[in-house]
């Protein structure tokens, strides 16, 4: 299969996507959006173009294993539990940093948003991870 | 300095997980320099313990808090002091030992992982304050002994050893949690401080002799106590630096440590002193006996270890003052001189290759250091003056004497079990190092010059602390003082010295000494005659009794999860449906007197009326529907038709996620479609209509569900609380996601890890076929190759 339109539509939607997903990311806190629904549209993403280029293409784009991604998720939501201990909280207690940056104007962070991005990072990956086996074992593309 | 100590312990556990990567740097140096970590806690421990006042016990807090009433503080009095002592010098021995013993084991930046991460959680259980935290440690060194014991894990004996005391500690380490769980509910504090600041005994709470059988059952079972002793001569599958640390100077200890850490809170009754005496009484005949028997040396010691713990266990049960401080004095003798032996054992192993007693003689010419110290620690084991050892056999002597009413049977039973241990002292030196001359000489495979000095530094200092303690058993009083004034509120000037005069206990001693040469002299018909017990004994061999039922127990899961599991999807929706349709059916039937208030529908918007048409529509032809695709893409059709629905009625979040998932659902669908096979109707008429019948009386009961849910208020609906809170304590506009990342973020937290787990159930499941498909592939382009390369 080697159809151009599709291919350059296809690398276009995976940067639309990703763009999209980090948008609902950060907007979550507020509005509509959020780290579940982020990771799924990122991954919606990548299995267009896995399926227009093969899992091997998604594989080299993540760099790591779709399943070192899900650990990486993981290891941020427990980061995010474990932050509140050092400050003599609960778990996952949400920890708050207001300040004034140049240029940004007042930041208001916190450990909720690494949550939300252990979220984030966990769905995509596990989705891929799902899409990336069932590929490999229907040998789609390769 | 304290604020160092609490920094010190939390660099082993950083030492531990980034040991792999230091492995690879230091290599051959890792154990060198890690053992740096311990010696400084030593001497902090020890400049503490030299400035410690005599009534004096302090808290080191910490900032960390785990849960409410969970907050990791380091207790500093004489009894855990003396602990900590002792283990982080033994540790810091140990670990240079092993620098040189592992080097030729694979897998070594593990072992050094594993053993820095059982140093930490020792030093934690006896330090800290809390009583949960100190479940968790302890639970932690269970773990790092399972690794260590499984350590050669390509050997079936060894994975076996290290199951067995997992388990067994494991079920020791829930009754921990249990009991612990209990006092602190009855006390109203986990703290330790707590408990002994305002005396509380639980003693007269109606869940007295639960919690008490509890403790007893974790200490016995981590002290390898009878009936659960025999985990411990297996651990012995461990490498010699593991047996030497674990399973003889500290971590076998913790039981003891446990019932001297809560007899303040649960001691002294009637049932606390006989379970203990009776327990301790048969553990410390039988490991003595047991240990004439046994040919290879880590298992002599191994049997000597348990025979030990049963005296501590023992003194502990006599509970007076002279046995808390003969139990206190004989585990920092036990932990000096067998620390040593073992040490000792892995040396002799590493020149020799065999541990075999009788395969050995005259050792002393080629390993004339490593033989005077381990006269000096068998003479310490046999309870001979200079050593420390025979200060501790006479408190022990002493303590039993003055029992009122079971002097009679205890103290014949101690002597006896210590004449036995004196014959194995005699015997292990004599069979390792006297020459005989009937026999070859032993050919070497190192000259003892050519071993370490970090190798024979554990034993030499072992030996010669137990030396000097010996000769100024004063050193320990201060401390001895201490620790007795925490366990029992008992204001005692302890004075220890090596010579007592000439009195019953020293009578007794030489009598001891006396028979123990005696019953070595007699050592060949001796021997046989335990051998030929130990084969009787066998009919009850508990470590196969053991294997046998945790075998049986696993064929009996294996059989109804069969039985459960059946791996038929139609029939586990089935049972499901059917399950939640009788349990609605009843709830239904109950709930019918409840009043109903009957609020009339709203009107109902038209385009609202036209997706639920759509997306029923889309239903019943997913249901009729000959084509896959068609089924599939009408289901989407009515996925999408609720999503829809959802976002009419303001649910954002819930429509968007819907939307996606089911995207999500078709683009992998589509997907998966052209492999499957073609639709066919196998099933028959019958069973078509069952399940028909099953699945609109399921969507019935749903629906009846949802109509009723509307009209019940069983509670305050939390919505509100979300609502009014999402902005002002977790600073978030979107209720649905503060919810989510905030106020229930272990519900989701929760769920990701399920998620996660289901994923890597996926890859697992196909994993095989993956590799499968590669190697036929592989072995395709060969194939294509191949009539190439023979033209």
């Amino acid at each position: 299969m080697n159809n151009v339109i599709l291919e350059k539509t296809t690398r276009l939607f995976l940067k639309v996507m990703a763009i999209i997903s980090l948008y609902l990311l950060f907007r979550g806190h507020n509005s509509p959006g959020g780290g579940f629904i982020g990771g799924i549209v990122l991954a919606t993403g990548f299995i267009f173009y896995g399926i227009v280029f093969g899992s091997n293409e998604i594989k080299k784009i993540i760099r790591f294993n779709s399943r070192t991604w899900m650990g990486i998720g993981l290891s941020l939501v427990i980061l995010a539990a474990v932050i509140p201990l050092f400050f003599g909280e609960e778990p996952l207690t949400g920890i708050w940093y207001e300040g004034l940056w140049p240029l940004l104007g007042t930041v208001h962070l916190g450990t909720p948003l690494i949550f939300d991005t252990g979220i984030y990072v966990g769905v995509a990956g596990l989705i891929l991870s799902v899409i990336i086996t069932i590929m490999e074992v229907l040998e789609w593309n390769t | 300095m304290g604020n160092i100590l609490t920094i010190l312990v939390a660099l082993i556990f950083v030492a531990a997980i980034f040991t792999p990567f230091l492995y690879g740097v230091w290599r051959q140096k890792t154990g060198l320099y890690l053992s740096f970590i311990p010696l400084l806690i030593f001497i902090c421990l020890l400049v503490e313990a030299l400035h410690l006042a005599p009534h004096e016990g302090f808290i080191l807090d910490t900032p960390i808090v785990f849960l409410p009433g969970m907050n990791l503080a380091f207790r500093i009095d004489g009894l855990t002091l003396i602990f900590g002592l002792l283990i982080s010098g033994i540790g810091f021995l140990i670990l240079l030992y092993s620098a040189k013993y592992m080097a030729k084991y694979e897998r070594q930046g593990h072992f050094y992982t594993y053993l820095m991460f059982f140093m930490g959680s020792m030093i934690g259980m006896v330090f800290s304050d809390n009583l949960i935290i100190m479940f968790m440690f302890w639970e932690i060194t269970s773990v790092a002994s399972f690794f260590l014991i499984g350590f050669d894990h390509h050997r079936e004996k060894s994975r076996q050893a290290a199951l067995q005391a997992l388990l067994i500690t494991g079920f020791g380490g829930l009754s921990l949690l249990f009991a612990v769980i209990l006092i602190g509910n009855i006390c109203g504090s986990y703290n330790v401080s707590d408990l002994l600041r305002q005396h509380i005994h639980v003693g007269n709470h109606p869940h007295y002799y639960l919690i008490l059988t509890l403790i007893i059952l974790a200490a016995i079972t981590k002290s390898a106590q009878f009936p659960f002793h025999f985990w411990l001569p297996g651990a012995m599958e461990a490498p010699t630096p593991v047996s030497a640390y674990l399973h003889s100077a500290t971590m076998v200890n913790a039981g003891v440590f446990l019932l001297m850490r809560l007899y303040p809170v649960m001691g002294g009754t009637v049932f606390w002193k006989y379970s203990l005496m009776i327990t301790g009484c048969i553990t410390m005949f039988l490991g003595a006996f047991f240990a004439l028997g046994q040919r290879d040396l880590k298992r002599i010691l191994a049997f000597t270890t348990i025979s030990a713990l049963g005296t501590m266990v023992l003194l502990v049960g006599i509970d007076t003052t002279d046995s808390l401080k003969a139990a206190l004095v004989f585990f920092i003798v036990h932990g000096l001189y067998k620390g040593g032996l073992f040490m000792v054992a892995g040396i002799v192993e590493k020149t020799t290759g065999t541990r075999d007693i009788y395969a050995l003689h005259g050792l002393f010419r080629s390993l004339p250091i490593t033989a005077i110290v381990t006269l000096l620690a068998l003479v310490s084991m046999a309870g001979l003056p200079p050593m420390l050892g025979f200060i501790g056999k006479e408190l022990i002597y002493e303590a039993k004497m003055q029992l009122p009413d079971v002097s009679w049977l205890i103290l014949p039973l101690s002597v006896g079990a210590n004449i036995m241990l004196v014959a194995v002292a005699i015997n292990i030196y004599y069979q390792l190092f006297t020459k005989k001359k009937d026999r070859e000489d032993i050919v070497l495979h190192y000259k003892e010059r050519e071993i370490p000095f970090t190798m024979l530094l554990g034993p030499v200092v072992l030996a010669i602390s137990g030396v000097l303690l010996g000769l100024y058993p004063q050193m320990l009083n201060a401390l001895v003082s201490n620790a007795l004034y925490f366990m029992g509120n008992i204001v005692y000037d302890t004075k220890l010295s090596l010579w007592h005069g000439y009195n019953d206990v020293l009578r007794v001693s030489i009598f001891t000494v006396l028979s123990g040469i005696l019953i070595f002299i007699l050592r060949k018909p001796v021997t046989k005659l335990i051998v030929k017990m130990i084969v009787w004994f066998d009919i009850y061999h508990l470590p196969t009794l053991f294997t046998n039922s945790i075998n049986n127990y696993l064929k009996g899961a294996a059989r109804s999860t069969n039985r459960i599991q059946h791996g038929y999807h139609r029939y586990y929706l089935l049972t499901f449906f059917l399950v939640v349709m009788a349990l609605v059916a009843l709830q239904l039937f109950r709930m019918k007197n409840m009043e109903i208030t009957d609020t009339a529908p709203g009107p109902v918007k038209l385009h609202v009326l036209m997706l639920l048409i759509v997306s029923s529509l889309a239903v019943v032809y997913t249901v009729f529907t000959k084509s896959r695709l068609a089924a599939i893409i009408a289901l989407g059709v009515s996925g999408y038709g609720i999503a829809m629905l959802y976002l009419y009625y303001g649910a954002v979040d819930l429509a968007i996620t819907q939307f996606l998932a089911e995207t999500v659902l078709m683009v992998i669908f589509v997907l998966v479609i052209y492999y499957l096979p073609e639709f066919a109707i196998l099933s028959n008429k019958k069973t078509r209509l069952r399940d028909g019948i099953i699945s609109l009386g399921i969507g019935v009961f749903v629906t009846l569900v949802v109509l009723e849910a509307r009209f019940l208020q069983l509670n305050e609906p939390i919505s509100g609380f979300f609502a009014e809170n999402a902005y002002t304590m977790a600073h978030g506009g979107n209720i649905v996601n503060v919810i989510l990342v905030d106020f229930r973020a272990l519900d989701t937290m929760g769920e990701i890890a399920v998620l996660t787990l289901a994923a890597t159930g996926v890859y697992s499941l196909f994993r095989f076929q993956i590799k499968t498909i590669k190697k036929l592939k592989r072995r395709g382009s060969q194939e294509l190759t191949e009539p190439d390369s023979n033209n």
